[in-house]
């Protein structure tokens, strides 16, 4: 184990592992510069408190640390501000080795606990404005949900003036050198670390950071990366800057946004997106736009679905499924928040035609509104069916205007 | 018939009695976001706004998910935890973040 400075504040020290090798975490991130596991030990004048714990591999560096800071029993509490593996894989057997201490977790952590530690344990729960004491320190909890799990909370060490943020303002880049000011350009990976874990949580991100605002921040301490000391309020800042980025351009433009993403075999599901974004283009308060999936890249998916306020999804089927664009097209939901998305799907088929019904679908378990079903056109369009594409895109386009939808199930 | 107004998505369904709101969630395509769907993550949390005595009382594992919450607002249920049990009546809800 690398001797490393560990001292975060007087009373503050880190007992987090270091993971220089990880080059995915969690399937879907790359980490070209590794990671960190941040842990880390609260020292007061009546005991210690032990700030989340570490990936189970990473248990000995942990426990390490740790020992060379505090004995066991000197430990008063376990703070999980969630419950992820990557920070609760040293938990049973901290607890193990300090039976006195009081675990505290979130109020939504409780079921998430059992699911972990397979025995019932002794445990306390947090919700915004419950302090613990450590005699000459109070640590002070913020309930700050979904960033980027439920039962995700804060903490706020008030003598010090350090938050434990939890995930948030986290980065996955490894540097023993711990601190913001000293380590290498981490900003693309304090970027990256937003956009995959917290943008789809963007709401909740700008109530945490109306939490955030009521103390003063000298340090922030999240459970990945560098600690960030130099001037928390950059990064605070960053944060808010783009959670707000699409609320701002929507406000701007005053106009509601409808994409119609397409692909074509034979110009049929072409025909289909032209005469659709016609139709909705109709509604007063509405821009449609038409997009070919065949040459947009990631980036520009995410960013366009992030942005229209309705989806209209076309494919052709081909061999019994919607072609690979489309379903690429609906997995960049993943980096954002889709609740109230008004979703729909269409396209031309040779002899099956399962491709429309099947990404309705798969809006459906995204999160859409999709109240209008899906349309099926075989082969070349009709002009009667062309009317009907008409027909359904004005339909998209006014329930995206707040028409209300009634029907009996 | 229950008529069931979700108020966020504008979408009024009228519905007989003993349909859970994810059914109807699903089938009339709303965008009432669900999670873990057994009552744990709280991620389908609703305030409902006028009928909750026409919805199933709330269960134990219900109360222990919103008390876990620490809000003090009114009249909020896990959707995945509601069916209708009257025959008639107005409920209407709004999605609670």
């Amino acid at each position: 184990m690398p001797s490393i400075t560990t001292e975060i504040s007087k009373s503050i020290d880190f007992i987090g592992a270091f993971d220089p090798k990880i080059r995915t975490f969690d399937i879907i991130m790359k980490t070209a510069n590794g990671s960190s596991y941040n842990s880390y030990v609260v020292r007061g004048s009546e005991g210690v408190a032990i700030m989340d714990t570490v990936k189970k591999e990473f248990s000995g560096e942990f426990f390490k640390r740790l020992e060379s800071l505090c004995q066991y029993d000197e430990i008063k509490y376990i703070v999980l501000h969630h419950l992820e593996p990557d920070h609760s894989g040293a938990l049973e057997e901290l607890m193990h080795r300090a039976p006195q201490a009081k675990l505290i977790i979130s109020g939504r952590a409780v079921m998430m606990l059992k699911g972990i530690i397979k025995t019932d344990v002794p445990f306390e729960t947090a919700n915004t404005g419950k302090k613990i004491s450590l005699g000459d320190k109070t640590i002070e909890f913020l309930s700050t949900p979904f960033l980027h799990w439920p039962d995700t909370m804060s903490s706020y060490l008030h003598e010090d003036k350090v938050l434990f943020s939890g995930d948030v303002f986290g980065s996955h880049y490894y540097d023993e050198r711990l601190f913001d000011d000293e380590v290498g350009d981490f900003s693309y990976a304090f970027k990256y670390y937003y956009e995959h874990i917290m943008r789809p949580f963007k709401q909740y991100v700008l109530q945490a950071l109306n939490l955030y605002s009521r103390f003063e921040i000298k340090t922030i301490a999240p459970l990945h990366g560098p600690i960030l000391r130099t001037n928390p309020q950059y990064y605070v800042n960053k944060y808010e800057e783009w959670s707000s980025e699409a609320k701002f351009r929507k406000n701007t433009f005053g106009k509601k946004m409808l994409s119609v993403f397409y692909m074509s075999s034979y110009d049929n599901t072409h025909k289909m997106a032209e005469i659709i974004m016609e139709g909705a283009d109709t509604i007063e308060g509405i821009v449609a736009s038409m997009y070919d999936l065949a040459s947009l890249d990631e980036r520009n998916m995410i960013d366009l679905l992030e942005e229209s306020d309705a989806i209209i999804v076309g494919s052709p089927t081909i061999n019994g499924d919607a072609v690979k664009p489309a379903w690429d097209l609906l997995s960049c939901m993943a980096f954002l928040e889709s609740q109230g998305k008004v979703g729909a799907a269409f396209g031309s088929y040779g002899w099956t035609g399962e491709a429309p019904e099947m990404l309705h679908d798969r809006m459906r378990w995204l999160k859409f509104r999709l109240p209008v079903k899906p349309i099926k056109v075989k082969l070349i369009p009709t002009e009667a069916e062309l009317d009907g594409c008409f027909a359904f895109g004005k339909e998209v386009a006014e329930i995206t205007m707040g028409k209300m939808v009634e029907m009996e199930i | 018939m229950v008529s069931v107004f979700l108020k966020d998505d504008n979408i009024k369904v009228n519905v007989s009695t003993g349909k859970s709101l994810r059914e109807i969630a699903r089938k009339s395509g709303a965008s009432m976001e669900f999670g873990c769907r057994i009552g744990d993550c709280s991620t389908c949390v609703a305030k409902v706004l006028t009928g909750n005595n026409l919805l199933n009382k709330i269960n134990a594992k219900e109360l222990l998910a919103l008390n876990a919450m620490g809000t003090n607002e009114e009249n909020l249920r896990l959707m995945c935890q509601c069916n209708i049990e009257a025959e008639e009546g107005e409920i209407i809800i709004s999605y609670f973040i």
